[in-house]
């Protein structure tokens, strides 16, 4: 008889503690008890595996922003002894050759260059370099690996990093000591310094416009979805008004994990504790909710503490990743998206923007791929494009970055999903 | 999942007013000219047909190419003489027809 009253004690006690952890928080998330969060494993899909559709290459040997891999710059110029002879219709193809790392005229003008189009203005105009009274070994050593005369440099080492070799530089060059007139444009478009930077200006926020707003009720729909603990979002969270400023105060630092934690990590690991959902950072659910959480902070301030003891390293760490010079291209954040390098000018067709503004329009619909990404894919993407290996979602480094671009915007107001190219 | 038909039709205009409506249905719009990653063609799938009746009578309609791009946007005008009821129709290449109402009252 004892036995059954203490087992139905026991039960009544399991029920109220499940009761409590159920209750409903109406008290924004910085109530004193912390929020339940999935502690243990990785909150995306694991072992991580490539988009499908993104380029296949294995570039484990270079820099990414977890590992240190790259070789280092060389010390000297390396000699080069009596004039280069090359083919210069060979180096003329090459500069503006797309596989071999964006070529040089994602860059640079160069007069003619194989009447390819919108070259770029990272870097100087090469028009007149031939006639510059540059010597030959200067110029296959700057395509080399310019390192050793600017150790700053924003040029890719394509000779050190295996992007050109030893020939195709010496044609390269004898096609730069052909260049001795200003380059003539077959367009105003065509000349990056006349060329119109883009505005966006739609309205990212109109349904007809925007699908990114159809995951709003994809999101508002599984609010209301019971998980395997047989409970959903709404058990406790069946107002969204206190949500009104928590989108703009992410991501954070999380002490229990050792690291920042944004919108997508955090859906994961707090609906994997509470109802029981595994919605794997950027699975459709995820996304979704990412959008939505976002999307309830809208017209708020971007705000995120980097006051605490780990914020403030983390925001560190964040920073210095940004200068970090990654992948067989060489390249840091910085090179692309600080304005004292490339940013607000061309890289080809494409507009670079710095890194104020890059921010607050994350989770985005793409409408070149028909997809709403969330910053961590866009990290991603960013790095295998710069011929750099990307990390998992869930990485800490992205983490970190995220607190740093965050904190870099803030003040900016928040328009989820954003619309972008 | 099918998703719904989106529009924006005004709830209310006067008699003999002209109206924009706006239409936007999901669909991929497949255009059986891209292929996949093993080189197949992935085969053609989009809506061929669009129409918009109001109170039975034909306002406006499309015939759709494989060139509208996905999630095809249409926006059209219609004069209004009285209150009723738009009909709209969107039709998919294997015959699944989509269909939606919207009432207006005019004053």
């Amino acid at each position: 008889m004892k036995k059954k009253i203490i087992s139905v004690a026991a039960v009544c006690a399991a029920t109220a503690a499940v009761i409590v952890a159920l209750a409903p928080d109406h008290a924004p998330a910085q109530a004193k008890k912390p929020v339940p969060l999935a502690l243990d494993g990785p909150a995306a899909q694991t072992p991580w595996k490539r988009y499908a559709g993104w380029p296949t290459r294995d570039m484990s040997k270079f820099n990414t922003l977890a590992n240190l891999a790259s070789p280092p710059a060389p010390k000297e110029p390396r000699k080069v002894s009596g004039p280069i002879t090359g083919d210069a219709a060979n180096g003329q193809k090459l500069v503006a050759d797309r596989n071999r790392g964006g070529s040089c005229l994602a860059c640079h003008v160069m007069g003619p260059a194989g009447n390819a189009d919108l070259p770029g203005n990272v870097g100087p105009d090469l028009s007149e370099i031939g006639k510059a009274g540059r010597e030959d070994e200067w110029l296959f050593n700057y395509v080399n690996d310019a390192r050793v005369y600017n150790p700053e440099t924003t040029m890719p080492p394509w000779g050190s990093h295996g992007l050109f070799n030893d020939q195709e530089i010496n044609d390269i060059v004898a096609f730069l000591k052909t260049l001795n007139s200003p380059a003539t444009f077959r367009s105003t478009v065509d000349d990056p310094l006349k060329r119109p930077a883009p505005v966006e200006n739609r309205d990212n926020l109109d349904d007809l416009l925007n699908p990114g707003m159809w995951t709003i009720e994809r999101a508002q729909t599984l609010w209301k979805t019971n998980g395997p603990k047989n409970a959903s979002c709404a058990t406790c969270h069946a107002d969204v008004k206190v949500f009104k400023t928590w989108g703009a105060s992410m991501p954070r630092w999380e002490p229990r994990l050792n690291k920042v934690l944004g919108v997508e990590e955090f859906v994961f690991r707090h609906a994997k504790a509470t109802t029981g959902a595994e919605w794997l950072m950027q699975s459709d659910e995820n996304t979704a909710f990412a959008v939505y959480l976002r999307y309830l902070a809208n017209g708020q301030p971007i705000k995120v503490d980097i006051t605490s003891a780990g914020a403030k390293q983390a925001y560190e760490r964040g920073k210095a990743l940004t200068q970090r010079k990654l992948g067989q291209l060489n390249f840091s954040c910085l090179d692309c998206h600080d304005p004292s390098k490339g940013a607000l000018k061309w890289i080809r067709g494409q507009w670079l923007g710095e890194q104020k503004g890059q921010y607050d329009h994350f989770p985005t619909w793409r409408t070149s791929l028909n997809a709403v990404w969330d910053i961590r894919k866009r990290f991603q993407w960013c790095q295998v494009n710069i011929r750099a290996d990307e990390l998992p979602p869930d990485a800490k480094e992205y983490g970190d970055l995220e607190l740093y671009l965050a904190s870099v915007n803030a003040g900016l107001k928040l328009s989820v999903p954003g619309i972008r190219h | 999942m099918a998703e719904k038909p989106r529009l924006k039709v005004p709830k209310e205009a006067k008699k003999g007013e002209i109206i924009e409506i706006k239409t936007l249905l999901s669909h991929p719009m497949e255009t059986g000219l891209r292929k996949d990653q093993a080189g197949n063609v992935i085969p053609r799938k989009i809506l061929n047909k669009f129409t918009c009746e109001f109170n039975g009578k034909p306002v406006f309609s499309a015939d759709l190419e494989p060139a509208v791009a996905a999630n095809p946007y249409i926006q059209f005008n219609a004069k209004v003489d009285e209150s009723g009821t738009f009909k709209f129709t969107w039709t998919d290449d294997d015959g699944t027809v989509t269909t939606t109402e919207e009432q207006i009252k005019v004053v």
